[in-house]
């Protein structure tokens, strides 16, 4: 299991602040480092390949560097070996300089001397774009900037490395030229070639993990593109699954702030002119008219609701329930219209729920007796990141024996929380995650016991609150509290 | 005995009246479903949402209420309300609603029911509406007897005149002002039968729930000292009234001054100064009649008259005086416009420009009660028979309640209980007599000779109909029958008028009882249909929520107030001041949350005709007004693409008189005519109009919209001008979907110091006017 890489990290860093500066022998040599970056909206993926090779016997553990500002933006990083899905372990460690982080990767089987390794890490940045021009009239097109460093910086020495970026559409409208670069490379330091830039190869690169390479020849590069969808992000995501076993229901709510991360809007909002561009389809690129969701199949009741009532524009396709076990990905698909279009800068909140049958993503293990719940951290609005999310997952009342496994770290807490008849409160699990991208969409697993009389705790509730009233009427009206009897005629 | 149908003799009394107990709940337990599945419409068709306007004020207070506990509302100072004076909240509304729904979401989540406040406040008028109906059959039951009860509760429940004020979603004070009506009415009576001290405290604990309720409890405030003033001049002072009068009137008037609205009206205006009349002449009675059983008659007699005309002297010039020094407030204008239906249109033109303060047209009368209002008159003639204490209560009611309905459509709501009181009376005398099994005695000629005799001479015209049936009496049943339904007002008053020969009087075979009944059920079917068909499809609609239906009747919901409300609430400052005319102020408070100018609580009319100075000026004249005012937004509503009538340019004539009645220099209707005195928007219409700030915003870029074809404004079917208005001190910030709702942004003043018109002129590269100074400049610093 790959220790994954995200934000909250920094608290767990500090704890690391290692003493083990041992003497910075080189122990690898990066024979090629190829960046691949795919350019996005609130999105960038970066694959980053390392060719390595081992310069002493014994080499278990390879050393990566991250620029603290791109580890920042850096919200999800998984380190695997070429041709493997696994994961390898990471450990990082702060350097002292304060301006890089180090990761120590450690590799499933030591190499040789001169043994050779090809590391791909997978990175998602968050919040590295900006939009550029800030302000874009109603018609106007979208751009963007994205900004990073110009060399893969690493411990160790490098032979060859080259920074690729790829543009989803053919726009690039400027880029960045880099200066100072004739000691590293004879060519051209940048190549445009449709939607790729590519910077280098540079070749013989020492190694740039330390504050001397970092001043000396690092530096930035902007890529000016323009982006034809909009950039969508959630502020603040609530999700709340309730467990129902009486109901065999599995009720999930997302309270969802949605903005359009875009160029905010210039002057003001012309309806005519939108229901210009409507009509004759030349639809904005960075106004969300609408919004696709992908929801758990069989699912039933579904409802979505803002502050201010239901919202009746959006259309629901459900698909039925998939017998646990089939690999067939089938989704719900609901059509999400807002109130308004959101144009640039604009918010829109909302509420998103919906019941699911709990045999969906629950099963029982008869050997312990526990039961397994599935709840997963969120439903991926297509290339929307999550700022801040709040995952809650209310148990049965009377549930013991409460364990979970969870995908990545988060803050998590626990509580009783009361609702719908109850008398002792539900056990209830809340995490807390922060930038969640497409990688994060995995699922929580809870595991917990429900004993027999914690089942009958509600209807025996409920029947004896009914009985006493009945108790009490029967011998309230037995009562006689009339002061003066009238007499019999 | 004969009877018309065999009936079972092994039954014992006691099952029979267990039977007749447990059929009498199973039906008030439907009459109840009934009236609450019939007010789901709203809920159903369109979805648990608050309706209308003061509905929102409503809900937002609850939600105060429910969220932060009651003493915080009760402290409530909303500052966001009639900016920039704000509102006290707390001591301007009657809590009573607020208070009830807050009460039972309590309950409700103490025990553990995660009930919605909204939800609460949307089923509260359904929920109260059964509790109505019980009312309504406790109140008819002390009138005649459980069936006509029965039958009232069944009347109110679905009645559309009830109907109109209480489907889910309506969440005003009249959705469980009726019941506190209805039941305060139903404890005055009990406390007036019984002599009861405790009914008439019970009345009072519920007249003070009424006050807190609805503005409206100055119809019992008034109600119950008439009735007992009429019960004095027929003569029928008793110990009863005296006690349940003096219990009801202490204990309410101290109870309802408790109300911080309410305070010390009750004894200083004159709306309630009837009451404390009418128990300062019961004090005076009873000493009165105290005094004449220790003297002699003809002593009491002179002192009777010397104390009667002293006391009403003095009585008249201390109320005249204290009229005049100012301690008794004179009378409304809320309150002349009661009598004198001219008054307001002349004098308050804002009660007038409220829709539901004009007076009632004939055919809502039946629109609301269909065949009740028919049978209305006759239930009260019916209450003319025994013509107890009670019945006299009744016949005031009908009397003062009819007048009411009549002069203001809103007051049918009164009326409306009291019809289906009396209706109830005299369907279920007709019932009774037709249901009856027992059939007369085989006539003896002496004793029909009567029973028709003492028909015929109180009523003339039916004196040679009358004696038919009495020189045919020796023939058999069949010659009888249709003499008998010939003239039903014969009939009833017979009924009324003779109480003998009971048994000689009656219906023979089944075939007559199955036809006057099955034409009784007849008139209930249709009219049950006639309510379900009225309660559907002119008293459901949210009208926050548009529907319209396709060709293929899908129907299509249009959505646009709840968009652009939503809008501001999402997408400007928390503090950005909303303008707009003030039917729509509770509803920005409460779904945009955004301060406004003015809202639906009139009670500062210069504020109020501010606002339509500024909708009713040119932009220069406006903007001025608007900066003061820090205005970010004006909100106008505009049907002119869908047909939505209700909009702003229909209301636009009296945002001009309301501002014409405070500023008459500036503001003049007649400049919004055209010379031939048409209300127009197109061409022709008068300059004034076309500059005013509502045309402007109305129009802006409406003609753009038919892309160079003739843009025809469907709700007043007229094209407007190819070239549409222009804008220079406000911009478009939103408009809707369907263009109901538009919303502009005021600019702020321009940074150079221009003018907006010189500088959007100097933005669209035209040159300056020489002759043209900038006046503008001026008006800011006056």
């Amino acid at each position: 299991m790959a220790l994954r890489w995200c934000t909250s990290l920094p608290v767990l860093l500090l704890s690391y602040v290692v003493c083990s500066l041992a003497v910075e022998i080189q122990s690898f040599e990066n024979t090629n480092i190829l960046r691949t970056v795919e350019l996005g909206g609130s999105q960038v993926q970066i694959t980053t390949t390392f060719a390595i090779k081992a310069l002493q016997p014994n080499a278990k553990t390879y050393t990566l560097a991250l620029d603290v500002d791109e580890q920042e933006k850096t919200s999800w990083l998984e380190v695997r070996l070429k041709g493997q899905q696994e994961g390898l372990e990471m450990a990082p460690r702060e350097d002292d300089t304060g301006r890089y982080v180090l990761l120590d990767v450690t590799l499933p089987k030591a190499l040789a001397v001169n043994g050779t390794a090809n590391l791909i890490v997978d990175s998602i940045q968050t919040g590295a774009t900006f939009p550029w021009p800030e302000k874009a009239a109603q018609a106007a097109d979208q751009a963007l900037k994205y900004r990073s460093d110009l060399f893969v910086i690493s411990p160790y020495k490098t032979v060859t490395q080259k920074t690729k970026l790829r543009s989803p559409s053919p726009g690039v409208i400027s880029h960045t030229t880099p200066k100072n670069v004739e000691s590293f490379t004879l060519g051209d330091p940048v190549t445009k070639s449709g939607a790729t830039i590519t910077y280098g190869p540079y070749q013989n690169i020492p190694a740039s993990a330390n504050s001397k390479f970092l001043d000396e020849h690092q530096q930035r590069v902007i890529i000016h593109y323009s982006y034809e969808h909009p950039v969508l992000e959630v502020t603040k995501l609530k999700r709340a699954a309730e467990i129902s076993h009486w109901g065999s229901n599995l009720n999930i709510q997302d309270e969802v702030v949605l903005r359009n991360a875009g160029p905010t809007l210039k002057g003001q909002f012309s309806r005519i002119d939108y229901q210009h561009s409507s009509y004759y389809k030349k639809s904005v690129s960075h106004v969300i008219p609408a919004v696709t969701l992908h929801l758990p199949a069989g699912i039933r009741d579904a409802y979505y609701y803002d502050q201010i009532g239901n919202v009746s524009t959006s259309r629901l396709r459900t698909t039925p329930s998939v017998p646990k076990g089939s690999q067939a990905n089938q989704y719900s698909f609901l059509e999400l219209r807002p109130r308004y279009p959101i144009m640039g800068g604009w918010n829109y909140s909302f509420t998103l729920g919906w019941d699911a049958p709990l045999a969906d993503s629950t099963s029982y293990d008869s050997k312990s007796g526990k039961y397994i719940v599935e709840v997963p951290v969120m439903t991926t609005i297509p290339g929307a990141v999550v700022k801040e999310a709040e995952v809650k997952i209310v148990l049965p009342e009377g549930a013991t024996d409460i364990s979970y496994v969870e995908p990545f770290p988060s803050t998590s807490w626990m509580f009783t929380y009361k609702t719908y008849l109850d008398t002792s409160g539900r056990p209830t699990l809340l995490f807390e995650y922060q930038d969640l991208t497409i990688k994060h969409a995995q699922s929580i697993y809870v595991s917990y016991k429900v004993p027999f009389s914690a089942h009958l705790q509600k209807p025996f509730a409920v029947s004896a609150a009914i009985f006493i009233s009945f108790m009490f009427t029967l011998v309230g009206r037995r009562i006689d509290l009339t002061l003066h009897k009238q007499k019999v005629q | 005995m004969p009877t018309a149908i065999p009936l079972p003799s092994n039954v014992s009394p006691a099952t029979v009246a267990n039977t007749a107990s447990l059929l009498r709940i199973v039906a008030l337990l439907l009459i109840s479903g009934a009236a609450i599945a019939s007010r789901l419409f709203a809920v159903v068709n369109f979805e648990s949402v608050i309706h209308e306007f003061d509905p929102w004020f409503n809900y937002r207070a609850t939600r105060v209420l429910a969220s932060k506990g009651f003493y915080e509302f009760w402290n409530w100072f909303d500052p966001t309300a009639w900016y920039p004076l704000g509102r006290v909240v707390g001591g301007t509304v009657y809590p009573g609603l607020m208070a009830t729904s807050g009460v039972i979401y309590n309950i409700l989540h103490s025990l553990n029911l995660p009930v919605d406040i909204r939800n609460i406040c949307v089923l509260l008028a359904p929920g109260f509406s059964a509790l109505t109906a019980w009312a309504t059959y406790m109140f008819t039951k002390e009138m005649k007897d459980e069936s006509a009860g029965l039958l009232a509760a069944a009347f109110i429940g679905i009645v559309p005149g009830y109907i109109s004020r209480s489907v889910a979603g309506s969440y005003d004070n009249e959705a469980i002002a009726i019941f506190l009506l209805m039941f305060t009415f139903f404890c005055w009576i009990k406390a007036l039968k019984l002599g009861s001290a405790l009914f008439g405290t019970v009345a009072a604990v519920f007249y003070f729930y009424m006050v807190a309720a609805w503005g409206g409890y100055a119809f019992i405030t008034n109600m119950i000292p008439l009735h007992a003033l009429v019960l004095i001049l027929m003569g029928r002072f008793t110990s009863r009234l005296y006690v349940a009068y003096s219990s009801w009137y202490a204990i309410g008037t101290l109870a309802s001054m408790q109300v911080p609205f309410v305070g010390f009206q009750p004894v200083r205006t004159s709306e309630h100064m009837a009451a404390l009349g009418v128990f300062g002449l019961l004090q005076i009675i009873a000493f009165a009649e105290l005094v004449r059983s220790h003297v002699s008659s003809q002593q009491f007699k002179r002192l009777l008259y010397i104390s009667v005309a002293a006391i009403g002297v003095l009585g008249g010039l201390a109320f005249v005086g204290m009229t005049y020094k100012g301690w008794i407030a004179p009378w409304t204008g809320r309150f002349y416009s009661l009598w004198d239906t001219g008054y307001a249109k002349k004098y308050i033109p804002i009660i007038a420009s409220v829709s539901e303060h004009q007076p009632t047209a004939w055919p809502s009368f039946f629109m609301d009660l269909q065949f009740l209002i028919f049978l209305f008159p006759a239930g009260v003639v019916f209450c003319f028979r025994q013509l107890r204490d009670e019945h006299i209560f009744v016949i005031v009611y009908a009397v003062v309640a009819s007048y009411f309905a009549g002069v203001m459509v809103r007051l049918m709501l009164t009326l409306t209980p009291v019809v289906c009181v009396a209706s109830a009376v005299a369907l279920s005398s007709l019932l009774d007599t037709y249901i009856d099994v027992r059939e007369p005695e085989v006539a003896e000629e002496p004793a029909t000779d009567n029973s028709t005799q003492g028909a015929a001479p109180t009523n003339g015209t039916n004196g040679s109909q009358a004696t038919t049936p009495a020189s045919a009496t020796t023939t058999t049943k069949k010659a009888k029958k249709p003499a008998q339904p010939t003239s039903a007002l014969g009939d009833l008053v017979s009924l009324v008028t003779s109480k003998t020969g009971k048994e000689t009087v009656g219906v023979f075979g089944i075939d007559t009882r199955l036809t006057v009944i099955l034409n009784a059920l007849g008139m209930l079917v249709f009219f049950v249909f006639h309510c379900t068909w009225v309660t559907s499809s002119a008293y459901s609609s949210p009208s926050v929520v548009l529907a319209s239906h396709g060709a293929d009747g899908s129907m299509h919901i249009i959505d646009d107030f709840r968009e652009a409300y939503y809008w501001l609430r999402q997408n400007t400052p928390q503090d950005a001041v909303v303008m707009s005319w003030w039917d729509y102020g509770y509803q920005i408070a409460g779904m945009a949350d955004r301060p406004t100018l003015v809202d639906n609580n009139t009670w500062n009319n210069t504020h109020i005709a501010t606002v339509g100075k500024a909708m009713a000026s040119s932009e220069e004249v406006a903007y001025p007004i608007l900066r003061k005012h820090d205005v970010d937004y004006v909100l106008v509503i505009f049907g002119g693409v869908l047909g939505y009538s209700g909009d702003d340019i229909n209301k636009f004539l009296w945002m001009v008189r309301i501002a014409q009645g405070v500023w008459p220099d500036e503001i003049q209707e007649p400049n919004y005519f055209t010379p031939s005195g048409e209300y127009r928007v197109d061409e022709r219409a008068s300059q004034t109009m076309k500059d005013s700030l509502m045309y402007k915003m109305s129009y802006y870029r409406f003609a753009e919209l038919y892309g160079g074809g003739p843009a025809t404004d469907r709700v007043r079917n007229q094209q407007v001008p190819k070239v549409g208005p222009t804008l220079d001190y406000l911009e478009e910030a939103y408009t809707s979907e369907n263009w109901i709702v538009r919303i502009y942004q005021v600019k702020k003043e321009d940074p150079l110091g221009r003018d907006h018109k010189t500088a959007n002129s100097f933005t669209h590269g035209k040159k300056r006017k020489r002759s043209k100074p900038a006046p503008r400049r001026k008006a800011i610093a006056g």
